[in-house]
């Protein structure tokens, strides 16, 4: 009641000429919620999960690291020594590209809008004159930059424990880059993918885990085309290192291994990630939020 | 006359087999208009379909002669302060306004400008580089319609705004209501409290189990609320001290104590509303915290209304 006692009138807003305004375009509202958005996105509940998810690559490699500088024995399978290198190719595809990729779009992808009517500050972006599109897309592309802004690193990191071991920098340097392409690529078609299932579905996270941990796994070691509807199907293509593990998946993926041209497999996986963020805005321009009351 | 800012139309919503509003037609003059009913009466459900947050599953909307379903454009001219407390917590209060209204179109600077501008006429100066987070409830309520007028709409749609604020700045905000509309601006305000309403404006839609019972004047439902005991839930600095001014009102029925607080039962309430701001502006009982009234006043006058 401190600043209440005085009875002095709150200063009402002065007559003003209004001036003719024009709504911001899609792309500048996007840009707009961006910006309103990434802050929120890095130090929300999910950084710690995502900081998790992030470090484990980076724990292991040391881990590894510290084995061999303590001079324990060498990682082998059927007599031959697996090098740092190998090793890193092996994270790539299995911890970055088939997990930490996919949970994280699967995690932050179809909570864009979720989160903003969990917590029911939607109601101030859609009383906006701005599209409703406008706000999905702005928040993809918050959850782009936020994850690869923490992925990236993280892979640099486990590259240079790991991936760089009796090499030069400059002759492993093009192949860094294509792994950190990949898991933008990666980011990009599944958070599109993922946007699209969160304003679609009302169980995303369950649509989500079944496809990447159900349905894309089996449609890899099934012969045919039904691996074209999977993502990890172009990333494997692009990946080198895609089959190396051990076992009978690996060995069944081996015999029906195909690929996709290169050119086929980026641009299906740009295709993806675009064409599912434009269904997502679609979804999310017709559709009515009920907030709990 | 003017033209009506709101008119619906056979309006209807229902939540899957729950209707929330049923059939309602109405034509909701400029100036303000105060939307009088229970807690679940309907009143979020049509402030809410007259600013486009939810589509009519039967009839028409048309708000400042446009259709506002899926029509951004409009929202150059409405600005709406929802009744749900939810902020970006981590934001100033400052950079929240000012986001918020970019998507108005404004350039930074201009953005920067009209939200200190708005955020100074709910007299929240003092705390706009403070966290939202940190704000109380009346403070948040009063950012809360920062947002709502930074981009000076015509038309004003306010969802429970005084719940949680002190008496005195209830006043305040009454009169920064009034001044409003005494600019221009058409304003709607929703309230289970006819005695807020009644401070505000005569005009009134009074609604409950999502219908129109009554729009016009509010002073001929205004003898039937007084003839029914008012709940008045007070929380106090000093609860005892504050209990016992109350003994000393003939009006008070009866009182008792909850937690930090004095739950008092009024036959008058204008007479206990306007004693307990005075007593606020003193220091005799402490700081008051919190003035609520439950709806069950208002619940009352609607039973006999439909009966």
């Amino acid at each position: 009641m401190t600043s209440a006692t005085a009875e002095s009138t709150p200063s009402a807003v002065p007559p003003a000429i209004p001036k003719a305004r024009r709504a911001p375009s899609l792309w500048r509202a996007a840009v707009l919620i961006f910006d309103l958005s990434l802050a929120r996105m890095l130090w929300s509940r999910g950084t710690i999960f995502m900081a998790l998810l992030v470090g484990l690559p980076v724990v292991l490699a040391v881990l590894v690291r510290g084995v061999q500088a303590i001079g324990g024995p060498d990682m082998q399978v059927d007599g031959k020594v697996i090098t740092g290198p190998t090793i890193f190719g092996f994270m790539v595809w299995w911890l970055y590209l088939r997990f930490i990729v996919p949970v994280l779009a699967l995690y932050y992808g179809t909570a864009l809008v979720a989160d903003e009517v969990e917590d029911k500050t939607i109601t101030y972006l859609f009383t906006r004159p701005i599209a409703r599109g406008a706000v999905l897309l702005g928040k993809f592309l918050a959850y782009f930059v936020c994850t690869a802004m923490v992925v990236t690193p993280s892979l640099m990191i486990v590259y240079f424990l790991m991936g760089l071991s009796g090499a030069t920098l400059a002759g492993t340097f093009p192949s860094l880059l294509k792994d950190l392409g990949l898991v933008i690529l990666g980011l990009l078609a599944y958070g599109g993918l993922f946007a699209w299932v969160g304003a679609q579905f009302k169980r995303p996270l369950l649509i989500g885990l079944v496809f990447v941990f159900g349905f894309e796994q089996l449609a890899l070691i099934i012969p045919g085309y039904i691996r074209n509807l999977t993502v990890s199907y172009y990333l494997q293509s692009l990946v080198p290192h895609a089959v190396m593990g051990e076992g009978v998946l690996s060995l069944l993926q081996s015999l029906v291994q195909q690929k996709a041209s290169l050119p086929v497999a980026v641009g299906m996986l740009v295709f993806i990630g675009a064409a599912f963020v434009f269904l997502a805005m679609r979804v999310i321009a017709r559709r009515e939020y009920v907030l709990e009351q | 006359m003017s033209a009506p800012i709101v008119t619906t139309e056979h309006l209807s919503k229902w939540y899957g087999q729950v209707s929330g509003l049923n059939d309602v037609t109405v034509a909701v003059p400029p100036g303000i208009t105060g939307l009088l009913g229970p807690n679940g009466a309907g009143k979020s459900t049509f402030l809410k379909l007259i600013t486009g947050q939810l589509k009519p599953s039967k009839g028409t909307v048309t708000v400042l002669g446009q259709p506002i379903w899926d029509n951004p454009g409009a929202y150059f001219k409405i600005g709406f302060c929802p009744e749900q407390d939810s902020f970006y917590e981590r934001m100033t209060g400052l950079a929240w306004v000012t986001a918020l209204v970019r998507l108005n179109g404004y350039d930074e600077a201009e953005a920067a400008a009209a939200a200190e501008k708005a955020i100074a006429a709910v007299d929240l100066l003092d705390a706009k580089d403070k966290k939202i987070g940190a704000y109380s409830k009346g403070m948040r309520q009063r950012i809360k319609m920062a947002q709502a007028l930074v981009h000076d709409p015509g038309l004003l749609i306010l969802d429970e705004p005084l719940t949680g604020m002190d008496p005195l700045m209830r006043r305040r905000t009454i009169k920064l209501i009034k001044d409003w509309a005494r600019q221009g601006k058409s304003i709607i305000v929703s309230s289970h409290i006819l005695h807020e309403v009644e401070s505000m404006t005569s005009n009134i839609l009074l609604i409950n189990n999502g219908r129109i019972l009554a729009e016009g004047n509010v002073h001929q439902i205004r003898d039937l609320i007084d003839t029914h005991p008012h709940t008045v839930f007070v929380r106090a600095e000093q609860p005892r001290a504050f209990a016992r001014h109350c003994l000393a009102y003939d009006d008070v029925l009866s009182l008792r104590f909850e937690s930090g607080a004095v739950v008092v039962q009024t036959g008058k309430p204008d007479a206990f509303y306007a004693r307990m701001t005075s007593l606020a502006a003193t220091d005799e009982v402490g700081l008051i915290h919190e003035v609520t009234s439950p709806d069950d006043n208002l619940q009352a006058v609607f039973q006999y209304l439909v009966k």
